[in-house]
């Protein structure tokens, strides 16, 4: 029996060939995009999964308010945070604190820059579940000068040696004997690492206020709670301690501070704060492209659905025969649903040949490595049966029922010229999807949109032609001098025109914050926080940052170490209304003062996405983090520059690695997620018009069928083609203009709401809506004329035939 | 075998009713060759339907064999009707997508036998029809009278004791229709199926050995054994 299901199954797919690929194809895709979604928001769901605790680990997430007002939010609190939580609240187990490190790690010879570098408590280890696979979780980082480093570390600089006992070195300042070595950790932890080194070490390097303090931020503190407790007790109990430790000293500056317990699984996906130990995921994003998963295999079944029973009248004869011949209803509906499950089956084939074919774009996309797991994955397998057998009977029985239903005298006396089997649902279906897809395209083109003109405002500082390296980080106390000479040699070169070294430059988050600023004379409690900007005297001029009132740095001028220049944001943050009224003005800058000699005009510092910020240009002749190199490629090569570079870099600061990019690739890629959202959401709207499309295909060949009689009588009338293919045609524009009417107030709505994520945006026009629009008609026209079209050519004689 | 009495049918039509069949009484015994002639809309067609139990009448009871067929639960009656029924069309109905072998097979599918009993039963017919050379092609390959025959054998693959025709040769030519006649009287005497066809053709009548004629809905005149033949 099955046997002749399977023939005339696969008959009947071979005989249509188009419509069996349009079928197939639809459904390939759709599953295909769902399963790849499914896999990536798992994966974003998977984060710190494996840390046995992880359920009582909480990280304290830090709230700063001045004046009562909300000023900055801290991945990372404040030092003593941690010690004073554990001390004082009986529920806390533990605690955890990391405050992240930079610079060059070296062993006798090999040196290199490490990045995810971090001082850690003895805490830490025993709490998380990092794989320690040499030396002992507990009392590794207890003692000062010792380091924890991961295997893929170990190799580097010790090869195939023991590296317990090794010592190494952080920029030359301190060495570390390794305590303890740690499997290299898997990608789905928020806070990965290279090296850990010991806390007292910190502690010693920096203060004693590094244990204690509650005005010195970014130190990522995490506390375990015994089983039994509360986190919501627990966090007024913070409160109380913190209020006990700082509150009469912050109600004086009129400022406050709030922690509050951050689930440890929820910071991956919900955590945007200042100080995270990487870029965070996006949650609503994750459920945003979870519920289109749904959406678009929901679709591709409902569109299987369509074109099943707008072919139905072809099938029709066959059940009439079959019935005749003795089959039972049930025995159809099995024979139907076959032919479902045939159909599934190779569209679940298809579908993995496009995720194996697509995996890397869908990688490049996504920024992810889902190929790591993906088809050795269990739950991948499991999805995918779960797929094919729900889409086997979600898709198949709808059909399978209408066609069984038939009855053999009128589908064999050619009197079954109708059926309105689920009219309303196709109509429905059309314009969901042509909603989606124009809300999906519009969506498209505005993000295009806003990502061009981020790139092409003026940002207010020169980005090109600059050739920036990380400065030095082993140094020693001929630095200054140094540093001054190794400009004037760079500066020989023909194609250099300036060199500047500071501490931060464009593209970055200006890591150092600094509050308690205020005019001297001014309310102690009225202190405001700002970014410390450490530059040379060359910085501002080398930049082209424009000067709007007063002066630069000027080493003529001797007292310029204790002069600062501030940009408008930042007077304005002052409380000065005009710029010319701040300059020469003193600030007390944590007990300095400091001048006012000079107020440039904003700039984007960082994405456009940010609004301008506040600066304080502090002078810095040492600053050593980035060194800048303003090149002017008409008077020399730049690849001359990097070789020079290098060379003078070997000479003058020996022992540190030599690391240079381009500012503008560097600004540039500050971009990327919203680039790659751009381009997911491109591919999206791309697949939900072909979706959309075959939805289309189906009702249009469903309704020319219908109508036939009509077509052949219309004709017989003296219709011309032309005009019966415009009869045909207008009837399924009006859905389509019904999906544009109700999806665009909607996508007008939602593109406003998500413009205000960009401190600075486009503007949204009314053509972003009409060419989208007009290109999705022009589509479904051509779609629905390959139908109308050869209805309307067919000879009358042959469709007035029906006996 | 078959007995209809007061078999009405009709159709709501605003507050009129219209009948297409009225007060039908018709015993067929078995081993008869019935023709139902009649012009367009005399009913002929909803009345072959009736006895193949493919339509139900608005009135009248049906006897088929001793059962009354519209008092049977619709598995009864199906079970009833595929061991006993076969039915041939004017358009003769094959399913496209299987070869001449495969739609003869169907029916004895639907009857659950056995596969090489199956094979048995079609190469059998093939044979009886002279068919086994296109046992492999597609109905769209084999000309009217064929793909008529085709029909024919489907219809007595499973040995039932009554087999319908609505129109037989309705699309044939004539000489193609003369065999498919020839055809039916030597299944009926030979292997005493009862066979009761519609047809507009005296002619073909002619080959029954009773006839009734139909008008609108009532039948005119029931001629019992044809003394022609």
């Amino acid at each position: 029996m099955f046997k002749n299901y399977f023939k005339t199954a696969f008959r009947n797919l071979v005989k249509h060939k188009v419509f069996s690929a349009i079928n197939i194809f639809g459904l390939a895709i759709g599953i295909a995009a769902c399963l790849m979604i499914l896999q990536f928001v798992r994966f974003e769901r998977s984060y710190d999964d494996f840390h046995i605790n992880g359920d009582r680990i909480f990280r304290l997430q830090q709230d700063r308010y001045n004046e009562g007002k909300l000023s900055t939010q801290w991945a990372g609190g404040a030092a003593g945070v941690g010690v004073a939580v554990k001390e004082s609240i009986p529920e806390v187990e533990a605690f955890a604190r990391l405050k992240s490190a930079d610079g060059v790690v070296s062993y006798g010879e090999n040196k290199f820059r490490e990045e995810k570098m971090y001082f850690a408590n003895d805490g830490f280890l025993p709490m998380f579940s990092y794989n320690v696979i040499l030396g002992k979780k507990e009392g590794a980082l207890k003692e000062p000068n010792t380091a924890v480093i991961t295997t893929a570390v170990a190799k580097k600089y010790f090869g195939n040696e023991d590296p317990l006992g090794k010592v190494i070195s952080l920029n030359k300042d301190a060495d570390f004997k390794v305590t303890a070595v740690v499997a290299d950790m898997p990608l789905n932890t928020h806070l990965k690492f290279s090296v850990l080194f010991s806390y007292p070490t910190y502690v010693a390097l920096t203060s004693p206020d590094a244990e204690t303090t509650f005005n010195w931020d970014g130190f990522l503190t995490y506390v375990l709670l015994k089983e039994s407790a509360d986190p919501k007790k627990v966090e007024a109990k913070i409160a109380q301690a913190v209020e006990r430790k700082v509150g009469e000293e912050y109600k004086k500056r009129n400022e406050s501070v709030e922690y509050k317990l951050q689930p440890l699984k929820d910071i991956h996906l919900y955590s945007a704060y200042m100080s995270e130990a990487e870029p965070n995921g996006d949650g609503k994003a994750v459920n945003f492209l979870l519920i289109i998963s749904i959406f678009i295999i929901v679709i591709a079944w409902i569109n299987y659905v369509n074109l099943s029973t707008a072919r139905s009248l072809e099938r029709a004869r066959e059940v009439g025969v079959r019935k005749v011949m003795g089959s039972y209803r049930l025995q159809l509906i099995r024979q139907f649903l076959f032919e479902s499950l045939l159909i599934n089956f190779l569209a679940v084939v298809l579908a993995l040949i496009i995720i194996v074919a697509s995996l890397p774009l869908f990688n490049s996309l996504t920024g992810k490595q889902i190929t790591f797991s993906l088809l050795a994955d269990v739950r991948f397998w499991l999805a995918l049966v779960i797929i094919f057998i729900g889409g086997t009977f979600l898709s198949g029985l709808y059909p399978a029922f209408v066609l069984s239903s038939f009855r053999p005298i009128e589908v064999l006396k050619g009197k079954l010229s109708k059926t309105s089997h689920g009219a309303w649902l196709r109509q429905a279906l059309v314009i969901t999807q042509f909603a989606a897809s124009v809300a999906l395209m519009v969506g498209t083109f505005t993000i295009y949109r806003q990502l061009n003109y981020m790139k092409s405002q003026e940002l207010g500082v020169e980005i090109n032609q600059t050739l920036v390296f990380r400065g030095p980080s082993v140094t020693d106390s001929t630095y200054e001098k140094k540093l001054s000479a190794f400009k004037n040699e760079l500066l020989l070169h023909p194609a250099i025109k300036k060199v500047t070294a500071s501490s931060d430059v464009p593209g970055n988050k200006v890591g150092w914050n600094a509050g308690g600023i205020r005019l001297v004379g001014s309310d102690p409690n009225k202190s405001q926080q700002y970014r410390v900007f450490g530059v040379d005297h060359d910085f501002i001029e080398a930049y082209g940052l424009k000067i709007v009132k007063g002066r630069d740095f000027d080493e003529k001028f001797g007292s310029d170490s204790s002069a600062v220049v501030f940009n408008e944001a930042a007077i304005k943050l002052l409380g000065v209304n005009k710029p010319e009224d701040a300059l020469n003005k003193k600030i007390d800058f944590w007990g300095e003062e400091f001048t006012i000699v000079g107020i440039v005009s904003n700039h984007h510092q960082e994405s456009l996405k940010q609004d301008f910020d506040a600066y304080i240009f502090r002078l810095s002749p040492n600053a050593d983090n980035y060194y800048s190199l303003k090149i002017n490629a008409a008077t020399g090569s730049v690849n001359d520059v990097i070789k020079t570079a290098e060379k003078k870099w070997a000479t003058f600061f020996p022992g540190n690695p030599f690391e240079y990019f381009f500012l503008n690739d560097h600004f540039a890629a500050q971009y990327k997620a919203d680039e790659q959202f751009g381009k997911t959401f491109g591919l999206f709207a791309f697949l939900a018009i072909i979706i959309a499309c075959l939805g289309l295909f189906g009702l249009a060949s469903f309704v020319t069928t219908q109508r036939t009689k009509e077509i052949g009588i219309r004709k017989i009338s003296g219709a011309s083609i032309s005009s019966i293919v415009v009869l045909l045609t207008r009837d399924f524009i009006k859905p389509i203009l019904i999906a544009f009417a109700i999806a665009t107030p909607i996508t007008y709505y939602l593109l406003i709401q998500w413009l205000q994520n960009y401190a600075f945006k486009t503007d949204v026009t009314f053509w972003m809506f009409l060419i989208p629009c007009l290109l999705i008609l022009l589509i479904a026209v051509v779609t629905v004329s390959t139908q109308t079209i050869r209805a309307a050519s067919a000879s009358p004689v042959k469709s007035l035939r029906t006996e | 075998m078959i007995q209809l009495e007061h078999i009405s049918k009709w159709y709501n039509t605003g507050a009129a009713r219209t009948f297409v069949l009225k007060d039908i009484n018709l015993t067929i015994k078995e081993g008869e060759f019935l023709s139902i002639m009649g012009p367009s809309g005399s009913g002929k067609s909803t009345l072959l339907n009736i006895i193949g139990m493919l339509d139900a009448p608005s009135e009248g009871s049906y006897q088929f064999m001793e059962q009354s067929v519209f008092t049977l639960k619709e598995k009864q009656r199906m079970e009833l009707y595929k061991h006993n029924i076969g039915f041939i069309f004017q358009a003769y109905h094959l399913i496209d997508e299987l070869t001449v072998y495969e739609n003869i097979e169907t029916p004895l599918l639907y009857q659950n036998i056995k596969g090489a009993e199956r094979k048995a039963m079609v190469g059998d017919i093939l044979d009886r029809f002279n068919m086994v050379g296109k046992k492999d092609l597609f109905p769209a390959q084999l000309s009217g009278g064929q793909q008529q025959l085709v029909g024919i054998a489907r219809a007595l693959i499973a040995k039932p004791k009554v087999l319908l025709a609505d129109e037989p040769t309705g699309n044939l030519n004539s000489k193609q229709g003369e065999e498919i006649m020839e055809l039916f009287k030597k299944i009926n005497t030979e292997e005493g199926i009862t066979i009761i066809q519609v047809t507009h053709s005296e002619k073909n009548a002619e080959y029954g050995n009773c006839k009734i004629d139909l008008l609108d809905g009532r039948i005119q005149q029931h001629i019992k054994e044809n003394s022609s033949l």
